[in-house]
């Protein structure tokens, strides 16, 4: 029979979703990474929100910046309050001990001091001066493993902080239950911060390295979608039927409607209408059907224009409570922050239908381009599980010619409809066609179809019989008879 | 000469606040806990303590509380340095408090007035 183990709610965004619901309460963890990784600003981040839930905390440091400098800079972040240290957090310093007396009796007096201050989190500063200290291998494993034995037997949680990469053989990481790591590498010009579960015992944790971010808040992490979501977090209700595509004639077009709880992809060049139809699909939204827009390029005051040249009232939608435009006025930033805001932004309002315009401003974060397919998988995976219907854009590079640039590759696993757009160049005038490439389990018109825009909307109609070529933008009228 | 007992588990602070009282003359001890400092007074008497505030085994309030129930220290003066607890403790114990970061010359001044120097 198994039994679930108690836990210790770290209380840092998306680290508890990484560790699979906490540290374990009463086990041992390394934290490491080089000087500036955010090792020092975890341990207090987490020692504050444990504070804040009940427990209590010892830090003791083996020869590390002097506290009253440390206060001064986590005084800078908003977890930090000065007023829980020295009662609930003491910081006490165990240098001297260390150097005049070895290691046992460090081990001797934090043993003392987690009884005298009832901490039930230990956070132990600079353990690289303790092997430094110790005589052999064996030392630094016992000194570990005391220091482990005497607090899980006081129900005390303990961290211990290196700036040195300790490999998978080192006497610490074979006596600890957990191995954090934490690093930043460039990619490009920019500075990226990662974390990463190097050994964990006793929970199925998300391995791999993740992305983190530290600002005024503290540390934030961002677990790899396609990993937190290797499987769909619900089972969306699957029941069929059809949602429309707020465009009467496309719903003609599709037989009826979207499916419910599908994700279609319009993919066209620039100007060719993808948002405005998107704005469609969300005119669509009501109170108890209500929309999201999750836009990068456009400002809410434009799109709102925009909407009103079409017909549309966002105002009085959103003001309703039907609908939402959500900006992400974004250049740099992380590519699963901007996943798991948008789960967040649709879990928050209960959308069900979202527009996401575009996805390219998600290839655009993605450090890795290899991850993107999985990347999107997940998401559309998790907006279908929550019974979202999604209308996705992708800006293809050309305007005219016959070469199509998907956003990722496979795009069968991360779509179900697939609609193509493109500027048809015909008897000396340019126009908009819009032609269905693809819909799952659904009929559809094969035929493509002139897409108009203008003031009283968007429709779409028969148009280009008698020519052939329209999807790579040069249309050629075929002779008659 | 007078001496000074330093008592703080940052070894930093002490060596540094120590190497500052012996250029004006005094001779410094120093102590990493309140378990040491009381054991360094039983070796030989000083003429007044600094402490730190958060210290393992003891703290410097524990300290100045032990002392002031000993009739050989009662009267021993103490100087409290303290950091982001600065509002804790009892200040009726300490002949004074200072935050840290502390300005030296105050605090050599101040050692300078309750020695009577």
């Amino acid at each position: 029979m198994t039994h679930e183990l108690k836990r210790l709610v770290t209380g840092i965004e998306g680290l508890d979703a990484l560790l699979r619901g906490g540290l374990v309460a009463g086990a041992a963890y390394i934290v490491q990474g080089p000087p500036g990784a955010g090792k020092t600003i975890l341990a207090n981040q987490l020692a504050c929100g444990h504070v804040r839930s009940g427990g209590r905390v010892l830090v003791a440091t083996l020869l590390s910046e002097s506290h009253e400098r440390l206060f001064q800079y986590l005084g800078t972040l908003d977890f930090f309050d000065p007023a829980l240290v020295g009662d609930q957090i003491q910081f006490v310093s165990a240098f001297d001990t260390l150097e005049q007396e070895g290691l046992d009796a460090v081990v001797r007096l934090l043993r003392q001091e987690i009884a005298r201050q009832k901490a039930t989190l230990l956070v132990v500063d600079g353990v690289l001066n303790a092997r430094a200290r110790a005589e052999s291998a064996l030392d630094t494993k016992k000194f570990v493993s005391a220091l482990q034995g005497h607090a899980a037997f006081a129900g005390c949680t303990v961290l211990l902080l290196t700036s040195a990469r300790m490999e998978e053989g080192s006497p610490e990481h074979t006596m600890v239950d957990g191995v954090i790591e934490l690093g930043e590498h460039m990619v490009g010009s920019r500075a990226v911060r990662s974390i990463q579960l190097r050994k964990t015992r006793g929970s199925a944790a998300l391995s791999g390295r993740h992305e983190c971010l530290i600002d005024r808040t503290g540390m934030r992490v961002f677990p790899r979608l396609e990993s937190l979501f290797s499987h769909p977090s619900q089972h969306g209700s699957c029941t069929p039927g059809r949602v429309s595509s707020g465009v009467p004639s496309l719903d003609d077009m599709l037989d009826g409607g979207l499916a419910a709880a599908s994700v279609t992809l319009l993919m066209g060049p620039s100007g060719i209408g993808k948002t405005s139809l998107g704005l469609a699909f969300l005119s669509a939204s009501t109170k108890q059907v209500p929309g999201l827009h999750f836009g990068f390029y456009e400002p809410p005051e434009r799109l709102r224009n925009k909407a009103a040249s079409l017909g549309f009232d966002f105002r009085s939608m959103e003001q309703e409570g039907s609908l939402q435009l959500c900006w992400q006025p974004t250049t740099e930033g992380l590519l699963d922050q901007l996943g798991a805001r948008l789960i967040e932004q649709v879990d928050a309002m209960g959308a069900k239908r979202v527009v996401i315009d575009s996805l390219g401003a998600f290839s655009r974060l993605a450090m890795e381009p290899a991850r993107l397919n999985a990347f999107f998988r997940a998401l559309t995976g998790e907006l279908r599980a929550r019974d979202v219907s999604v209308m996705l854009t992708w800006e293809m590079r050309d305007i005219f010619g016959a070469e199509i640039s998907a956003p990722a590759p496979d795009l069968s696993s991360i779509v179900d409809n697939l609609m193509l757009m493109r500027f048809v160049e015909l008897d000396s005038s340019l126009r908009r066609m819009l032609s269905i490439l693809k819909v799952r389990d659904g009929q559809h018109h094969t035929s493509p179809h002139e897409l108009i825009i203008g003031t009283r909307g968007i429709s779409l109609h028969k148009a280009f019989e008698g020519a052939s070529g329209m999807l790579s933008g040069t249309a050629v009228a075929n002779p008659s008879g | 000469m007078k001496t000074i007992l330093i008592v703080d588990d940052e070894y930093l602070i002490a060596e540094i606040l120590g190497y500052a009282l012996e250029d004006e003359g005094f001779q410094v001890r120093k102590a990493s806990n309140g378990v040491k400092a009381l054991a360094a007074l039983k070796d030989a008497p000083v003429q007044l303590i600094i402490t730190d505030y958060m210290m393992p085994l003891l703290n410097g309030e524990e300290l100045a509380r032990a002392l002031r129930k000993d009739p050989a220290w009662r009267t021993l003066p103490i100087i409290l340095m303290s950091g982001a607890q600065a509002n804790q403790g009892c200040p009726d114990l300490f002949a004074a408090v200072f935050d840290k970061p502390f300005d030296m010359d105050r605090m050599i001044a101040t050692v300078r007035d309750l020695l009577g120097n």
